[in-house]
């Protein structure tokens, strides 16, 4: 199947109400599921979309850093507790996330390849050091940070995050310690 | 070079409107949670206290009118509360005790609500009041019977209350102070009780 069909295909899912249900019952299904896959369909459908407008790209997102700082800013703010509660309650969050996630997406799709190492490890550890932040700040709050969520449920996520944190300190580790000389 | 000058100002751009963006949606850098968003908001709203009935734990029913030209200060409690409930009542009961007692019943009256009538009938909430020391006078407690009329309060005052299956419930907290006239005036920190007595002190010396 072409990615970008799958990627209309999967957001087609995260739409159906039942799905919504399920994925924001539980809040770290909400914070590490729903949201990552709403960033991946976008980047699934970004190639199909980008190459209708290659002239636009290469005009505002040459370099690809205005397209990155849009993920930056969308992402940290989904990184917000409030952000998570608050698209439980008004319409208007729950709608920017089902568009400005799968936006993010495609800002990814088309900025990632056009930035330089030096960017993509800063990024890199930008996130690597958020999400280190994150599992602290969930698994060690003495109160509950959403209102929404029981404390015991804000704890796994915690977990969860850290759990990303030493995956990517593993990658990153083998990335350092192996040979690269031949694979790049 | 053009092509440059494009990219420069799509970059300034996304920054000025992240900048804006996050400035906007944490009330001005204030608010990163709900709970502190939710105080915000209470403060600038200020919504009365619906004119709900009320059942104390010495039976007696009556609407929150019976307050009417004295300072209430709310907590919402149920009674099988093991963690917060227990703790926000004690600091309460600080609160309470710093209080000059020439104010106590005549210019404010203590009221702990409860959000859970189902368990909370009047003999639970009789014995909850005893053990915290209160008289059921100046600091009472009360359940909500209506379903209807306690999510009304509930939402108006931004409590929101999870049931996690097992008979317990996760719930928001805070001390409420409700002004002589009905409204709701500030929302405050449950865990410095002093603070909160100072403040309800300085308003009562006011009067």
């Amino acid at each position: 199947m072409r990615p970008g069909i799958l990627g209309i295909l999967l957001y087609g899912i995260l739409l159906l109400p039942p799905i919504i249900g399920l994925l924001e019952g539980q809040m770290i299904l909400h914070m590490l599921v729903q949201l990552p896959l709403l960033i991946f369909s976008g980047w699934l459908c970004g190639a199909a979309i980008l190459r209708r407008m290659p002239n636009y790209r290469a005009k505002w997102n040459g370099n690809g850093i205005p397209g990155i700082l849009v993920i930056v800013f969308i992402t940290t703010y989904w990184m917000l507790p409030r952000a998570m509660d608050e698209s439980l309650v008004f319409w208007q969050v729950e709608l920017f996330k089902f568009i400005g996630l799968p936006f993010a997406g495609l800002c990814l799709r088309d900025s990632w390849p056009k930035i330089k190492l030096v960017g993509k490890s800063f990024l890199f550890l930008n996130y690597l050091s958020m999400f280190a932040l994150m599992a602290w700040l969930y698994i060690d709050a003495p109160v509950q940070i959403c209102n929404n969520y029981a404390a015991q449920e804000q704890q796994l996520l915690g977990w969860g995050f850290l759990f990303i944190t030493a995956t990517m300190i593993i990658y990153l580790v083998q990335m350092v310690f192996t040979d690269q000389s031949e694979s790049t | 070079m053009k092509e440059n000058w494009h990219n420069t100002a799509a970059t300034i751009l996304v920054i000025i409107f992240g900048v804006l963006f996050l400035y906007a949606t944490t009330d001005g850098f204030r608010a990163f949670t709900e709970e502190s968003a939710r105080v915000l908001r209470l403060y600038e709203e200020k919504p009365q206290f619906p004119l709900l009935e009320l059942e104390d734990s010495k039976g007696r029913t009556y609407s929150f009118s019976e307050f009417e030209g004295k300072y209430v200060m709310l907590t919402f409690i149920y009674t099988a509360c093991t963690d917060v409930c227990p703790k926000l009542e004690l600091n309460l009961a600080q609160v309470y005790d710093q209080i000059p007692s020439k104010y106590m019943g005549k210019d404010v009256v203590f009221l702990s609500i409860s959000f859970d009538p189902e368990r909370d009938d009047v003999k639970t909430l009789e014995k909850y009041q005893q053990s915290f020391d209160s008289d059921g006078e100046t600091w009472r407690m009360a359940r909500i019977q209506d379903e209807q009329e306690l999510e009304q309060l509930l939402d108006q005052f931004g409590v929101i209350v999870i049931p996690d299956g097992t008979g317990n419930f996760s719930h928001n907290s805070a001390f409420y102070l409700v002004d002589p006239k009905g409204k709701l005036v500030e929302v405050l920190d449950y865990k410095e009780p002093n603070a909160a007595a100072a403040l309800l002190t300085a308003r009562l010396a006011e009067r």
